[in-house]
Protein backbone atom coordinates (compact mmCIF):
# COMPACT_ATOMS: atom_id res chain seq x y z
CA UNK A 1 0.00 0.00 0.00
CA UNK A 2 1.31 3.35 -0.70
CA UNK A 3 1.01 5.67 2.12
CA UNK A 4 1.01 10.18 1.79
CA UNK A 5 1.55 12.19 4.66
CA UNK A 6 -0.56 15.01 4.05
CA UNK A 7 -1.98 17.98 6.04
CA UNK A 8 -4.84 19.77 5.74
CA UNK A 9 -6.61 21.44 2.91
CA UNK A 10 -3.34 19.48 0.53
CA UNK A 11 -4.79 16.42 -1.80
CA UNK A 12 -3.99 13.70 -3.53
CA UNK A 13 -4.69 12.64 -7.02
CA UNK A 14 -5.53 9.59 -8.07
CA UNK A 15 -5.52 9.56 -11.92
CA UNK A 16 -6.39 12.19 -13.71
CA UNK A 17 -9.94 12.76 -12.28
CA UNK A 18 -10.07 11.44 -8.97
CA UNK A 19 -9.03 14.07 -5.80
CA UNK A 20 -8.92 13.06 -2.26
CA UNK A 21 -8.35 16.11 0.06
CA UNK A 22 -7.93 16.72 3.68
CA UNK A 23 -10.57 18.61 5.04
CA UNK A 24 -10.09 18.32 8.70
CA UNK A 25 -8.14 16.59 11.32
CA UNK A 26 -9.36 16.29 14.90
CA UNK A 27 -8.30 13.86 17.38
CA UNK A 28 -8.33 10.43 15.42
CA UNK A 29 -10.97 11.18 13.18
CA UNK A 30 -10.07 12.60 9.52
CA UNK A 31 -12.22 14.71 7.39
CA UNK A 32 -12.04 13.73 3.66
CA UNK A 33 -13.13 15.52 0.93
CA UNK A 34 -14.02 13.57 -2.57
CA UNK A 35 -14.27 15.03 -6.39
CA UNK A 36 -14.58 12.22 -8.67
CA UNK A 37 -16.44 11.76 -11.53
CA UNK A 38 -20.09 10.52 -11.25
CA UNK A 39 -19.64 7.08 -12.62
CA UNK A 40 -17.22 6.48 -9.66
CA UNK A 41 -19.01 5.21 -6.40
CA UNK A 42 -17.54 6.26 -3.30
CA UNK A 43 -18.42 4.54 -0.42
CA UNK A 44 -17.36 3.95 3.04
CA UNK A 45 -16.07 0.66 3.00
CA UNK A 46 -17.86 -0.72 6.58
CA UNK A 47 -21.01 -0.17 4.31
CA UNK A 48 -19.92 -1.72 1.11
CA UNK A 49 -18.80 -4.92 3.04
CA UNK A 50 -21.66 -5.36 5.31
CA UNK A 51 -23.84 -5.53 2.53
CA UNK A 52 -21.48 -8.24 0.34
CA UNK A 53 -21.20 -10.52 3.77
CA UNK A 54 -25.04 -10.29 3.49
CA UNK A 55 -25.36 -10.96 -0.17
CA UNK A 56 -23.42 -13.70 0.53
CA UNK A 57 -25.49 -14.83 3.96
CA UNK A 58 -28.59 -14.61 1.77
CA UNK A 59 -27.06 -16.54 -1.04
CA UNK A 60 -27.40 -19.95 2.02
CA UNK A 61 -31.17 -19.58 2.11
CA UNK A 62 -32.46 -22.45 0.52
CA UNK A 63 -36.16 -21.55 1.27
CA UNK A 64 -38.49 -19.49 3.55
CA UNK A 65 -39.17 -21.17 6.63
CA UNK A 66 -43.02 -23.17 6.68
CA UNK A 67 -45.60 -20.58 8.50
CA UNK A 68 -44.00 -17.20 9.05
CA UNK A 69 -46.26 -15.18 10.97
CA UNK A 70 -46.44 -11.74 9.49
CA UNK A 71 -45.05 -9.10 11.92
CA UNK A 72 -46.76 -6.61 9.78
CA UNK A 73 -49.67 -7.28 7.29
CA UNK A 74 -49.45 -7.49 3.94
CA UNK B 1 -33.79 -20.89 -22.44
CA UNK B 2 -33.24 -23.66 -19.54
CA UNK B 3 -31.90 -22.41 -16.77
CA UNK B 4 -30.46 -25.20 -14.25
CA UNK B 5 -31.12 -24.07 -10.86
CA UNK B 6 -30.61 -26.54 -7.32
CA UNK B 7 -33.80 -25.66 -5.96
CA UNK B 8 -35.89 -26.04 -8.34
CA UNK B 9 -34.60 -28.04 -11.29
CA UNK B 10 -34.66 -27.11 -15.07
CA UNK B 11 -36.85 -24.52 -15.33
CA UNK B 12 -38.03 -22.65 -18.88
CA UNK B 13 -37.43 -19.14 -18.95
CA UNK B 14 -38.18 -16.69 -21.39
CA UNK B 15 -34.98 -15.12 -22.90
CA UNK B 16 -37.04 -12.11 -22.75
CA UNK B 17 -37.62 -12.88 -19.57
CA UNK B 18 -34.05 -12.36 -18.52
CA UNK B 19 -32.38 -9.67 -16.14
CA UNK B 20 -29.04 -8.82 -16.70
CA UNK B 21 -26.78 -6.88 -13.82
CA UNK B 22 -23.63 -5.20 -15.85
CA UNK B 23 -21.60 -4.95 -12.68
CA UNK B 24 -23.23 -8.38 -10.99
CA UNK B 25 -24.37 -8.22 -7.20
CA UNK B 26 -21.68 -7.07 -4.82
CA UNK B 27 -19.64 -10.53 -3.58
CA UNK B 28 -20.91 -12.12 -6.62
CA UNK B 29 -19.71 -9.54 -9.42
CA UNK B 30 -18.63 -12.35 -11.84
CA UNK B 31 -22.43 -13.63 -12.44
CA UNK B 32 -24.65 -11.17 -14.33
CA UNK B 33 -27.25 -12.73 -15.22
CA UNK B 34 -30.92 -13.91 -13.61
CA UNK B 35 -34.47 -14.95 -14.10
CA UNK B 36 -36.73 -14.04 -11.61
CA UNK B 37 -38.84 -16.88 -10.48
CA UNK B 38 -42.16 -17.27 -8.68
CA UNK B 39 -41.91 -20.49 -7.63
CA UNK B 40 -44.78 -21.12 -5.07
CA UNK B 41 -48.30 -19.46 -3.95
CA UNK B 42 -46.43 -17.02 -1.62
CA UNK B 43 -46.50 -14.11 -3.90
CA UNK B 44 -44.72 -11.77 -1.94
CA UNK B 45 -41.70 -13.75 -1.81
CA UNK B 46 -40.07 -14.12 -5.46
CA UNK B 47 -36.83 -15.70 -6.30
CA UNK B 48 -33.28 -14.07 -7.98
CA UNK B 49 -32.49 -16.93 -10.25
CA UNK B 50 -28.39 -17.06 -11.60
CA UNK B 51 -28.83 -18.22 -14.94
CA UNK B 52 -24.69 -19.26 -14.96
CA UNK B 53 -24.62 -20.59 -11.64
CA UNK B 54 -27.43 -23.57 -10.75
CA UNK B 55 -26.24 -23.21 -6.62
CA UNK B 56 -26.56 -18.90 -6.99
CA UNK B 57 -30.51 -17.45 -5.96
CA UNK B 58 -31.77 -14.82 -3.88
CA UNK B 59 -35.35 -14.65 -1.94
CA UNK B 60 -36.55 -10.75 -3.27
CA UNK B 61 -39.56 -9.04 -2.52
CA UNK B 62 -40.92 -5.93 -2.84
CA UNK B 63 -39.75 -3.68 0.11
CA UNK B 64 -42.76 -1.28 -0.26
CA UNK B 65 -44.75 -4.46 0.87
CA UNK B 66 -42.62 -4.20 4.01
CA UNK B 67 -41.20 -0.76 4.86
CA UNK B 68 -43.15 2.49 4.92
CA UNK B 69 -41.67 5.17 3.34
CA UNK B 70 -38.78 3.54 2.06
CA UNK B 71 -37.32 5.62 -1.16
CA UNK B 72 -34.25 4.66 -3.32
CA UNK B 73 -32.70 7.82 -4.51
CA UNK B 74 -31.57 6.95 -7.94
CA UNK B 75 -28.62 9.28 -9.30
CA UNK B 76 -28.47 10.12 -13.22
CA UNK B 77 -25.41 7.97 -13.72
CA UNK B 78 -27.01 5.47 -12.36
CA UNK B 79 -29.93 5.23 -14.44
CA UNK B 80 -27.90 5.54 -17.18
CA UNK B 81 -25.92 2.74 -16.30
CA UNK B 82 -29.01 0.26 -16.94
CA UNK B 83 -30.37 1.92 -19.41
CA UNK B 84 -33.46 3.44 -17.37
CA UNK B 85 -35.03 6.77 -18.97
CA UNK B 86 -38.01 6.77 -17.19
CA UNK B 87 -38.38 6.20 -13.25
CA UNK B 88 -41.65 4.90 -14.01
CA UNK B 89 -39.58 1.44 -15.33
CA UNK B 90 -38.03 1.12 -12.11
CA UNK B 91 -38.97 -1.91 -9.94
CA UNK B 92 -37.01 -2.31 -6.67
CA UNK B 93 -36.38 -5.46 -4.83
CA UNK B 94 -34.75 -6.23 -1.51
CA UNK B 95 -32.98 -9.50 -1.02
CA UNK B 96 -34.19 -11.44 1.85
CA UNK B 97 -32.13 -13.05 4.48
CA UNK B 98 -32.49 -15.16 7.38
CA UNK B 99 -31.28 -14.39 11.12
CA UNK B 100 -31.96 -17.24 13.86
CA UNK B 101 -36.38 -16.20 13.92
CA UNK B 102 -36.16 -13.12 12.19
CA UNK B 103 -36.44 -13.01 8.35
CA UNK B 104 -34.71 -9.30 7.36
CA UNK B 105 -34.49 -7.68 4.45
CA UNK B 106 -31.22 -5.65 3.02
CA UNK B 107 -32.51 -2.23 2.34
CA UNK B 108 -28.94 -0.51 2.48
CA UNK B 109 -28.36 -2.10 -0.30
CA UNK B 110 -31.16 -2.61 -3.16
CA UNK B 111 -31.47 -4.10 -6.22
CA UNK B 112 -32.99 -1.22 -8.76
CA UNK B 113 -34.30 -3.32 -11.83
CA UNK B 114 -34.85 -1.55 -14.98
CA UNK B 115 -38.31 -3.25 -16.03
CA UNK B 116 -38.23 -2.02 -19.67
CA UNK B 117 -34.93 -2.73 -20.70
CA UNK B 118 -34.34 -5.77 -18.06
CA UNK B 119 -31.66 -4.48 -16.51
CA UNK B 120 -30.56 -4.00 -12.72
CA UNK B 121 -27.60 -3.11 -10.32
CA UNK B 122 -27.08 -2.91 -6.58
CA UNK B 123 -27.41 0.29 -5.29
CA UNK B 124 -25.81 0.98 -1.61
CA UNK B 125 -27.50 3.86 0.29
CA UNK B 126 -25.58 5.86 2.63
CA UNK B 127 -28.23 7.32 4.81
CA UNK B 128 -27.45 5.60 8.00
CA UNK B 129 -31.81 4.84 9.01
CA UNK B 130 -31.75 1.97 6.42
CA UNK B 131 -29.78 -1.49 7.75
CA UNK B 132 -28.70 -4.53 6.11
CA UNK B 133 -31.03 -6.90 8.21
CA UNK B 134 -34.13 -4.85 8.23
CA UNK B 135 -36.97 -7.12 9.93
CA UNK B 136 -39.80 -8.14 8.64
CA UNK B 137 -40.87 -11.16 9.75
CA UNK B 138 -40.78 -13.20 12.71
CA UNK B 139 -40.50 -17.48 12.53
CA UNK B 140 -42.04 -18.85 15.15
CA UNK B 141 -40.32 -22.56 15.35
CA UNK B 142 -36.62 -22.17 15.50
CA UNK B 143 -35.24 -22.17 12.31
CA UNK B 144 -33.06 -25.80 11.75
CA UNK B 145 -28.89 -24.96 11.23
CA UNK B 146 -28.37 -25.13 7.06
CA UNK B 147 -27.45 -27.92 5.80
CA UNK B 148 -25.28 -26.26 3.08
Amino acid sequence: MLVLSRQRDETIMIGDDIELTVVDIRGDKVRLGIKAPPHIAVHRKEVYDAIKRENEHAARLDGLPDGIRLRKAL
Amino acid sequence: MDVNTTRFGVVDVDDTRLITFPAGLLGFTAYKTYALLQPDANGAFLWLQSVESPELAFVVTDPTLWVQGYEVPIRREQMQEIGLESLDDAQIFVIVNRHGLSLTVNVQGPLVVNAAGRRGMQVVLAEKRWTTRHEIVQVETPVQAASA
